[in-house]
């Protein structure tokens, strides 16, 4: 244990000493603290005295029986997760809400309202968020007795009338359907002349229900599952979860199949970021700049299919390893590959840089403050672009990360021209990784036999993901099937970002800015 | 003026994209068709945001409850004749997600469809298929051609 964990475990047993707080180091990430309902508020605090970087990652709701568990994961620069547990009645779900101290935690309360059925008292915005507005009242599907067969639904309300009785607000919704959008979700924005006043997000058109059907699923078969939670950044969010039934399993996996994954990790950010980086000329106009993007992006999808065998879903990771090794043959057409897109890099980098129209609609657009993104909770590119230096690869390295040397780039404007440098950046490092990795790729077996039976235990894991750190919360109950799977992608850490930077904007400025932050709600919603 | 009318049908569909619950996969596969690689313009294939101008709506995802009345609105907007694809495992039957509690398993559950591409996701080749397949179930069958005289 390092000196800094150390501390945090020392100010946290110095400071609840003689009381009903239990510390207990090294359990669900770093430190797990049990804490009640009239003291959970007093650890957070205590947290966010110790360290600027404290965030919530997560919050999970889980049905413990004859309470509701409400688990708070908290991210600490120094001493990685530590988790806050409370318990509350299945009678009287209420808890005060956190939102006043940490703002980034209001969405994951909505969301634990709308699935475990827990309210929390003086939320600033409660309502639905990811069920259908006319999902049936007290039905909480991930709650162990909820009966989700023939349900009732009510009668759809009726949609607000467009304008809000001022005159000289108008109310503009963009989506579900909407030629920005590739994905259904509505905001309605206020916009007074030409400056937005207001952004009321409405998710969970895409709310499909995976984190319950995962229970019901064996472990194997979630794998296939949880890739499906976002087609882009399929590899990262099945290493999260294998990582996890690792963790709990206590399986070394072999390190040829560690540089493996970091390979098919590293072609799906890659990928995810060619995607954004095209897909932001678009939103401005630049339509040329996106056929160029999408055209190198084709190479990087031949890759993952020479890897793997699957242009887009890899399903290259099992539990214990992985599911096909690299054939040796094939690096060296991987890497002639990889060096064609390097040689288009100067290009790309010069127009991100100097294009003037990419300056002009980009630049001092959507500007997120470094306080504003730690107070958040924002994460990945967003936030790197913001200052704000946290890495999952760097901060608590897996896989083969930690051997690989490679650069954490942050960018200080905290404008859509840093976010996506960053982005920029990132692929540059990408190309490096791999390279690196197929260099240095270890001999050895590619995946080992695991035992059959998953025993009882609970643990956190988090990788870097495309848009930031991902997060998995896995309980297992020595069945074959996982007793409770949470996730947190970074999708949904970033939303507040777009309501914080859009707000007080000009309106045509929300696109770029919008795709900036390179929003997915397959992922958001899950 | 009909055979005109079949004929611009064939020769320029435009088709609208709708995400009714997909977990991107297909979608991006959707927007591949459109990018130098595969160029779907090259059939005359348009993309197209409105609902009012699309001749095929391409429907990729299980359609999800908060999705279904959307996509029948949109359905109901698009003019005659239309034509659906569903793109996709799960827009053809909910592929990994059937039987969870918010999807409806399926395009053909909400709107009638005329062609299923099935594939997780399926590959913009397949994707281009199908489309040509059902833009040629359309054509008139042609006269037998005359035997030339003597």
């Amino acid at each position: 244990m390092s000196q800094k964990e150390t501390d945090i475990l020392s100010v946290l047993q110095a400071k609840f000493k003689d009381t009903s707080v239990q510390v207990q180091p090294q359990q669900l990430g770093k430190v797990a603290v049990i804490a009640d309902a009239t003291t959970y508020r007093d650890v957070l605090k205590a947290l966010l005295e110790a360290d600027e970087k404290t965030a919530v990652i997560a919050i999970t709701g889980i049905d413990l029986g004859a309470t509701l568990g409400v688990f708070y994961h908290i991210r600490t620069s120094t001493a990685g997760i530590i988790t806050i547990k409370v318990e509350v009645p299945q009678e009287e779900p209420r808890l005060k809400t956190i939102s006043d101290l940490m703002p980034g935690a209001a969405f994951d309360e909505m969301e634990v309202t709308d699935l475990v059925g827990v309210v929390f008292e003086g939320h600033p915005s409660p309502g639905r968020l990811v069920l259908p507005d006319n999902w049936p009242d007290g039905v909480f599907p991930l709650r162990k007795d909820a009966k989700l067969d023939n349900l009732q639904f009510k009668p759809t309300p009726p949609s607000e009338p467009a304008s809000p009785g001022n005159e000289d607000i108008v109310k503009i919704i963009i989506g579900p359907q909407h030629p920005a959008l590739l994905e259904p979700e509505k905001f309605a924005l206020k916009v007074e002349g030409e400056i937005v006043k207001d952004v009321q997000p409405r998710i969970g058109y895409v709310h499909r229900g995976i984190e319950k059907a995962a229970e019901s699923r064996t472990y194997l078969q979630d794998v296939y599952l949880v890739e499906r939670i976002c087609g882009i950044c399929n590899a990262c969010h099945a290493t999260c979860f294998v990582e996890a039934v690792e963790k709990i399993l206590e399986t070394e996996v072999p390190p040829r199949a560690k540089y493996i994954r970091t390979i098919l990790l590293e072609l799906n950010r890659l990928h995810s970021h060619l995607l954004t980086l095209g897909h932001a000329g678009l939103e401005i106009g630049f339509e040329t700049l996106f056929q160029y993007f999408w055209r190198d992006r084709e190479p990087i999808m031949d890759i993952t299919e020479i890897i793997s065998g699957n242009r887009v879903i890899s399903s290259g990771m099992t539990v214990g390893g992985v599911r096909r090794d690299i054939n040796e043959a094939d690096i060296p057409k991987i890497k002639g590959m990889l060096t064609s897109l390097r040689k288009r890099l100067p290009f790309y980098k010069k127009v991100y840089e100097d294009e003037p129209s990419i300056k002009m609609r980009m630049k001092n657009v959507g500007t997120l403050k470094r306080e504003d993104a730690l107070k958040l909770c924002i994460v990945g590119p967003t936030a790197r672009g913001s200052a704000v230096d946290i890495d999952v690869r760097k901060d608590e390295p897996y896989e083969a990360y930690g051997e690989i040397p490679f650069k954490l780039i942050t960018y200080n404007e905290g404008d859509t021209w840093a976010r996506m440098n960053v982005r920029m950046d990132e692929v540059e490092e990408s190309i490096n990784i791999i390279e690196y990795a197929l260099d240095n790729l270890p001999t050895g077996p590619f995946r080992v036999r695991v035992p059959r039976v998953v025993p009882a235990g609970e643990t956190v894991n988090r990788v870097e993901a495309p848009r930031g750190e991902l997060f998995y919360y896995l309980k297992s109950n020595g069945t074959a099937y996982p007793e409770r799977v949470k996730v947190r992608t970074p999708t949904f850490a970033n939303i507040p970002a777009f309501l914080a930077t859009a707000i007080g904007s000009n309106i045509a400025d929300v696109p770029p800015n919008f795709v900036s932050l390179d929003p997915c709600f397959s992922c958001t919603d899950r | 003026m009909s055979k005109l009318a079949m004929w611009a049908r064939l020769k320029s569909p435009w088709v609208l994209h709708f995400n009714s619950g997909a977990c991107n996969g297909c979608d991006i596969e959707v927007v591949a068709l459109l990018t130098p690689r595969f160029d779907v313009e090259r059939f005359g294939i348009k993309l197209e945001p409105s609902p009012r101008h699309a001749d095929v709506l391409l429907v990729t995802g299980s359609v999800t409850q908060q999705c279904a009345e959307r996509l029948k609105r949109i359905y109901d907007q698009m003019p005659e004749p239309k034509f659906v694809v569903a793109i996709g495992a799960c827009a053809c039957s909910g592929g990994v997600f059937k039987g969870n509690y918010n999807v409806l398993n399926g395009v053909d559950k909400v709107i009638p469809v005329n062609a299923y591409i099935p594939g997780c996701p399926p590959k913009p080749e397949a994707i281009i298929d199908g489309v040509v397949k059902l833009l040629n179930s359309l054509k008139p069958e042609k006269p037998a051609k005359k035997e030339k005289k003597k």
